[in-house]
């Protein structure tokens, strides 16, 4: 948008002027779209959130209400801890996978457009048919994919999602074939960003591709992969789709997560107030992560300076 | 002039995107009624369609002022709310057994009660069902399309294989859940298949397991001193889960993982031979037949076996529901549609003519031709609708007779527990993946915080209001 005002209003007048009255109409589509659909919305769910109601017809005024009953649910620590795990799994599984796939792209001569996509393509997949591919690769018996593979090499068949000690695990995995390209990408971009001059420079000076990965490619992309890890644990921190087509939350419990209490709050039992409010109870864990995470990472920053 | 240009074009564009919202159309003969008819069959289902054409053929000379419009709907939860909200349903819909009590308490359904005292439908209804269409007033807001009750479903072809079969061909099928246990294993060893399918990946599982559970004596839910007490932390409970357990680790006979097993995917394991025996019920013989291609002389319906506390069998009713905002016409209208299909618990020659053409369309469909479970209670109703099945008649009764005398006898029969049940059912599903996916599961502890959850949820949203 920004590029955008000053290119018009720069052939009329040579200036910007915050009153320039095309820049601001050019906005308007966009402001109004974004009031419209994501603040209104927002306000609009927590409005929700402290009323009961009919359908999203609003009934009366609860106060908190709505929160008592949604935290007091037996399957409400059960989500939050849940939730917590597939993050952290999605950081052990899945953080580094991105970067390693970047570098490694990066280091080729030969063939590197050919990585690029082929990292990329589990992108293109939709996301259901994704899910349900790796349902089918985790299927349990006989027919599974996996189990198939196993048996060849004389082992027995495993229950693979139905183990509530690898439910989270492998769900995260899916998560991570699915996505992680994508930030493959970003940071190859940011690879290339580097000059190369440093590279030049060290290579001169005697060092190895070690030294220049831990000396020069590290340090350059921190800023990027700081900013990607925090993005990262907001996508985590909202997983829906995934828990609920390949477990559905279960076994017993074992991968439901709090994104999947909002859907059965809201679609299974029209019950939106306490949707709403489960929303604003994950929005604000969200605040609270991002907020602790810019607090570190300012006084790393001071510490470092 | 860029500029202008350009102020122009935004100008144009925010028009034609704020105009393309407004513009809707207007019915304009306001004498007509406009019938939606949500209950319109899909478009794959051509034989359907052509019925559903005749009836409106019908329909119209009856009621010439009615439009009537084809609007296939499949009730669906993520696409319910938006239609209701923004009074887009159709007139009439179907909707499944679980949702009546949820769709009135949301407002989103209209009170027919009026409606159906006009027409003298209303003393005609099976009253469990019209216990499930009611609010807590006794208004009623639906009307059963048929009634439910859980027997258990076999696949006779793997009987057959398994050597399970009398003389005369008939499948020896097992009256108590023991013997259930052993013919399933007698299954899995000859055929190498399924010999049961247990459900445990949604409240379906908790909804069969109630069944199962009632046999062995339990009773989940209690009123004390006009309070409501859950009752799951119990002997009885215990022994059930037990039974399922061994069904999983000592017998070995479910499918691969209960866990991911649904409503429908135990269909699919009846109807394409990867398991022989399933809680099904009556309204749903269409599923292993019409759906997975199941020959009908390989299906059968018997009692659900009976345990150590008695014989039940877990009843319901599919309903017919109407839009909030349908106008007392339009009621009637559909009321009168449903009467043309044979769905109306009056004897006009539209209803024996809509009886008919439904036998016969699922005769040519490879459906089972059996009696309905009543949902209407008229004797001479269904009367004229037992003989016409029986005109139509594809299957040998005997693999369904047992069936219906068990759930004619006496106490048999039960409605889903009263209160929160599909909370219930969700706590019982918790239960029955803990013991199906870990051998050494602890039922007691299991048992113990089931019961201190439902309890809370009961005093949350029964007990406190």
């Amino acid at each position: 948008m920004g590029t955008l005002q000053r290119g018009i209003s720069g052939t009329g007048r040579g200036r910007v002027s915050p009153w320039d009255a095309a820049g601001w109409l050019l906005m308007l589509p966009t402001v109004v779209l974004f009031a419209f659909f994501v603040w209104e919305p927002l306000l609009e769910s927590i409005r929700l959130s402290l009323y009961s109601a009919k359908g999203v017809r609003l009934q009366e005024f609860v106060g908190f209400k709505n929160y008592v009953d949604v935290v007091r649910h037996p399957d409400f620590w059960a989500a939050v801890r849940n939730t917590f795990l597939y993050t952290f799994w999605s950081l052990v599984i899945g953080f580094m996978v991105p970067i390693v796939m970047a570098v490694s792209i990066n280091e080729m001569f030969a063939f590197r457009s050919f990585y690029k996509i082929g990292v990329y393509l589990p992108n293109v997949v939709p996301g259901m048919a994704t899910v349900l591919l790796w349902a089918f690769l985790f299927r349990p018996g006989e027919t599974g994919a996996l189990n198939i593979l196993l048996g060849k090499l004389g082992y027995p068949p495993q229950p693979w999602l139905s183990n509530p000690q690898w439910t989270i695990p492998l769900i995260v995995a899916t998560l991570t074939w699915k996505s992680a390209g994508a930030t493959t990408l970003i940071y190859i971009a940011g690879l290339q960003g580097i000059p190369s001059e440093l590279y030049e420079a060290s290579i001169i000076d005697g060092a190895g591709i070690w030294a220049r990965v831990r000396h020069i490619t590290i340090p350059q992309i921190f800023n990027l992969a700081r900013t990607l890890l925090i993005l990262q644990i907001i996508f985590v921190f909202q997983i829906l789709y995934e828990p609920l087509v390949m477990t559905n939350g279960g076994p017993n419990n074992a991968s439901v997560s709090l994104m999947l209490l909002v859907f059965r709050y809201a679609f299974e039992k029209y019950d939106y107030p306490k949707a709403g409010a489960v929303s604003v109870i994950i929005s604000l864990i969200l605040v609270f992560l991002t907020w602790l995470y810019f607090k570190l990472v300012k006084e790393q920053d001071t510490q470092g300076a | 002039m860029k500029r202008v240009v350009s102020l122009v074009a935004l100008l144009l564009l925010l028009v034609g995107t704020l105009s393309a919202g407004g513009a809707g159309e207007q019915s304009a003969q306001k004498e007509m009624v406009v019938l939606k008819l949500g209950i319109w069959p899909e478009e794959t289902m051509t034989g359907d369609i052509e019925l559903h054409k005749e009836y409106v053929k019908r329909f119209q000379q009856k009621y010439p002022n009615v439009k009537v419009v084809p609007q296939h709907y499949k009730y669906s939860v993520d696409t319910f709310v938006p239609l209701a909200e923004s009074g887009q349903l159709p007139t009439i819909f179907e909707t499944w057994f679980t949702e009546p009590q949820k769709l009135i308490a949301g407002g989103f359904v209209k009170d027919v009660t009026d409606e159906l005292v006009q027409l003298g439908w209303i003393d005609k209804m099976n009253p469990s069902v019209r216990q499930l269409l009611s609010d807590e007033n006794g208004r009623v807001y639906g009307v059963p399309r048929d009634a439910y009750a859980l027997g258990l479903m076999l696949n006779v072809a793997l009987f057959r294989e398994a050597g399970l079969v009398d003389a005369n061909g008939l499948p020896k099928y097992p009256k108590t859940w023991q013997e259930l246990a052993e013919t399933a294993k007698i299954i899995k060893e000859k055929t190498g298949q399924a010999g049961m399918v247990i459900l445990a990946k949604d409240n379906a599982g908790g909804w069969h397991f109630t069944n199962i559970a009632w046999s062995f004596g339990a009773r989940f839910e209690v009123q004390k001193d006009g309070k409501w007490i859950a009752q799951i932390d119990t002997p009885e409970v215990k022994a059930a889960l037990q039974f399922v357990r061994d069904l999983k680790w000592k017998y070995d006979v479910l499918t691969p993982d209960p866990t991911s097993e649904d409503w429908g995917t135990g269909f699919r394991g009846i109807g394409t031979g990867t398991a022989a025996m399933y809680l099904a019920a009556q309204d749903a013989v269409n599923q292993p037949t019409m759906t997975y291609g199941l020959p009908v002389e390989d299906l059968a319906l018997v009692p659900v076996p009976a345990g150590p506390g008695g014989q039940y069998s877990l009843m319901g009713g599919t309903p017919y529901m109407f839009a909030a905002n349908a106008t007392k016409d339009e009621v009637l209208a559909a009321l009168g549609y449903l009467e043309i299909m044979g769905k109306a618990p009056v004897l006009t020659d539209d209803v024996i003519e809509g009886l008919r053409a439904d036998a016969a369309n699922r005769k040519a469909n490879g459906v089972p031709v059996i009696p309905t479970f009543p949902a209407w209670t008229d004797p001479e109703y269904l009367k004229v609708q037992d003989e016409i099945l029986a005109e139509y008649r594809n299957v040998d009764m005997r693999l369904y007779q047992d069936y219906y005398d068990v759930i004619k006898k006496p106490g048999v029969l039960r409605p889903e527990e009263p209160m929160l049940a599909q909370d219930l059912y969700a706590e019982l599903t918790k239960l029955l993946q803990a013991v199906l996916t870990d051998e050494n599961a602890d039922i007691d502890t299991l048992l113990a915080r089931a019961q201190k959850n439902f309890q809370s949820l009961l005093d949350a949203q029964v007990n406190n209001k």
